[in-house]
């Protein structure tokens, strides 16, 4: 079952095309791994996912469980199960952290037909996952990403996502920055989310997160095209020669 | 009775109209100045002054009624109605108003009101102070003086009520006076939206040696309002000034201050926080002066908006006017949007985009609004900010 099916997508920043007709389908319950050099576009394909205001698609269609999504507001995608964990998270000072994703997390659970939350429910839960993640309590009461250090955004970003429940869950980056003990703190949250349903794209730069969050498949995407797919093999090839030895294969 | 009236009127035929003496301390004063303000006055620059002096209002007769007792101070169309026990509340004569106030219809709104309503403070207490306007197309016009005693701290909670008060045009202020090593908080809530009235808030703020002021104006919705706020800070005295605006559709509000420093080692704080959707204005025309006199102040003075909408303005006039050396001041002031890159992420989860709008808002006026120290205020601060976020028209 394919839940993210991307078909020949072209995607501009301003007047600079990004995306050169990509191509990508995400596999239900598959970890997806994308690697590739920088500024070859990782970043602009996940904004285009989420429907970022810097990017515009100029052609191709992105599916979401058979639907396309490419003109829904950010928020119904996020109501819809779709999730990115951001490379730099920003910083929204005045927001409280915990009423933020109590805020989220409701309007998913509106959307889905469910029950809201109460402040008591919802603190509760947050505190079981603060734990796991190894964070300090305070993140209740703090402003959203306020002074946060780098490896404590991630952590919130992973926060983010144990709470919400996406089905389909894009972290691009989200192991830039950290040390050895958040790296282990955010893989197992991402491995706690593997169900056999939902979908990951981890969007790299280093093969290290990848011992960790073992990919089924690795795409390289390089000057806004996927170039090449292949099992997690393709991983220490990519260690040793790099990405110039990646012939586009088409 | 036009205002515009009293236009190129002299001292004695203007005494002769209102039928007042011509040795009328206030009136003199309001000759002095030039008489009415036109907006070319400084106090007026960016507020439409002259289509309020042109209104034909009602006058209205301001003998005193009995006083209930009752919670809170209600001044109804300029009379006492309810006051608490234990409160001194009266009728008396301003003998102390300011020399050189640079609002000339602060000494109009003097000359007008024949008495003061005077209310004692003493003891430490909360206030409540309700001002209630049922009179439409009057000049509602009065002044209040408010005093305490040394060693006194206290705080007032200002709120306003409008019924049925279309085109009325409402003077008030109050002339203040802090005792030494006493405090003052003002907490002042006033929503404006479809009442209608316009209103010139004139005041004169005395804080006598290590006293201290706290003001905090809380200024929302829409219609025309201005605060006209003199203070003077004598030694070690010390004014901290709140100033939040949210204005929506025409709305054109704000405030124009002099804060003067006199005495030494005086201190001053003055932030105002704007935030303007629609087609509003916001004015913040603000002086900071410090005399010869004051050595060692301490001056600080900052005003940030964030504009909504492509046509709201803000007018930010943050200025310092400095005659010594030894003194630490700064001043600055911002005017930007939301954050797009902030809305983005509330929205990427699943927050809709006027929720998102609304968080940034009212983080934006929390630093504020969290600096009140009853909870339940805050709670009626952020539901009238509520409102007014949800009534707007697009
Ligand atoms: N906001 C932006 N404005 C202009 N150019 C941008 C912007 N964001 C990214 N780009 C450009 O788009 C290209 C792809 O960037 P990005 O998707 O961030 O790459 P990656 O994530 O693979 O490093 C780069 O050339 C980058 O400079
Ligand atoms: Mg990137």
């Amino acid at each position: 079952m394919i839940t993210l099916d991307i078909q020949n997508l072209e995607a501009k920043i301003g007047e600079k095309q990004i995306l050169k007709g990509l191509n990508l389908q995400l596999e239900e319950g598959k970890v997806h791994a994308i690697m590739g050099p920088n500024g070859a576009g990782k970043s602009t394909l996940s904004k285009a996912i989420v429907g970022h205001y810097d990017v515009s698609i100029v052609g191709g269609d992105i599916l979401f469980k058979g639907k396309s999504i490419k003109d829904m507001e950010p928020e119904e995608r996020a109501k819809e199960g779709i999730f990115l964990s951001f490379q730099n998270p920003v910083e929204v000072p005045g927001v409280n952290n915990a009423y933020f994703l109590r805020t989220a997390l409701n309007a998913k659970r509106v959307h889905e037909g469910k029950e809201e939350l109460n402040a008591a429910e919802f603190l509760r839960l947050m505190k079981s996952h603060l734990s796991e993640l190894g964070m300090k309590p305070d993140m209740i009461s703090r402003s959203l990403n306020e002074g946060f250090s780098g490896g404590e955004k991630k952590r919130n970003e992973i926060l983010q996502m144990l709470i919400l429940e996406p089905d389909v869950i894009i972290l691009d980056e989200i192991d830039s920055g950290l040390d050895i003990d958040a790296l282990r703190a955010v893989s197992e949250g991402i491995n706690k989310m593997k169900d056999g349903k939902r979908s990951f794209l981890v969007i790299t730069h280093y093969s290290r997160i990848l011992d960790y969050i073992e990919p089924d498949y690795i795409h390289v995407l390089k000057d806004g095209q996927i170039v090449k797919t292949a099992g997690a093999e393709l991983v220490a090839q990519l260690e040793e020669e790099g990405y110039d030895s990646i012939a586009i294969e088409q | 009775m036009r205002l515009n009236s009293f236009k190129n009127k002299n001292l004695e035929e203007l005494a002769t109209l209102l039928a007042i003496s011509p040795q009328n301390r206030p009136l003199k004063k309001f000759i002095e100045m030039g008489g009415l303000p036109s907006k070319k006055s400084e106090a007026y620059r960016y507020f439409n002054i002259e289509s309020l002096l042109d209104g034909e209002y009602e006058s209205l007769d301001y003998t005193p009624k009995v006083v209930n007792e009752g919670e809170e101070i209600v001044i109804e169309n300029g009379v006492i109605t309810t006051a608490p026990q234990g409160v001194r509340v009266y009728y008396e004569p301003c003998e102390q108003i300011d020399d050189d106030h640079f609002d000339p219809l602060y000494y109009l709104s003097h000359a007008l009101y024949p008495r003061t309503i005077k209310i004692e403070v003493d003891g430490d207490r909360e206030l409540k102070i309700v001002h209630r306007f049922t009179k439409s197309y009057a000049i509602i016009n009065y002044r209040i003086v408010l005093f305490n005693q040394a060693n006194r701290h206290s705080t007032i909670y200002e709120s306003f009520e409008g019924e049925l008060v279309q085109n009325s045009f409402i003077m008030y202020g109050y002339d203040m006076h802090i005792a030494p090593d006493s405090s003052f908080r003002v907490v002042k809530l006033q929503t404006l939206q479809n009442q209608n009235y316009s209103m010139l808030a004139s005041h004169k703020i005395n804080v006598e040696k290590n006293g201290s002021c706290i003001f905090k104006s809380f200024d929302l919705g829409g219609d025309h309002a201005l605060q006209l706020i003199k203070v003077e800070l004598d030694e070690y005295a010390h004014i901290d000034a709140q100033h939040l605006l949210y204005l929506n559709n025409d709305s054109k509000r704000g405030t124009v201050s002099q804060i003067i420093h006199k005495g030494q080692h005086s201190t001053s704080n003055q932030e105002a926080k704007n935030i303007l959707d629609g087609a509003s204005r916001g004015i913040f025309d603000a002086l900071i002066k410090v005399e010869h006199s004051a050595k060692y102040t301490k001056a600080i003075q900052n005003s940030k908006a964030i504009l909504l909408h492509d046509k709201a303005y803000m007018v930010s006039k943050p200025q310092l006017e400095i005659y010594i050396d030894e003194l630490e001041a700064s001043h600055g002031s911002t005017t930007g949007q939301l954050d797009p890159q902030q809305l983005f992420y509330l929205q990427s989860r699943g927050i809709s985009a006027i929720e998102a709008r609304k968080m940034l808002v009212i983080a934006f006026a929390n630093t504020m609004i969290e600096t009140i120290r009853d909870s339940r205020h805050q709670e009626l601060i952020r539901n009238e900010f509520d409102k007014v976020f949800y009534s707007k028209e697009d």
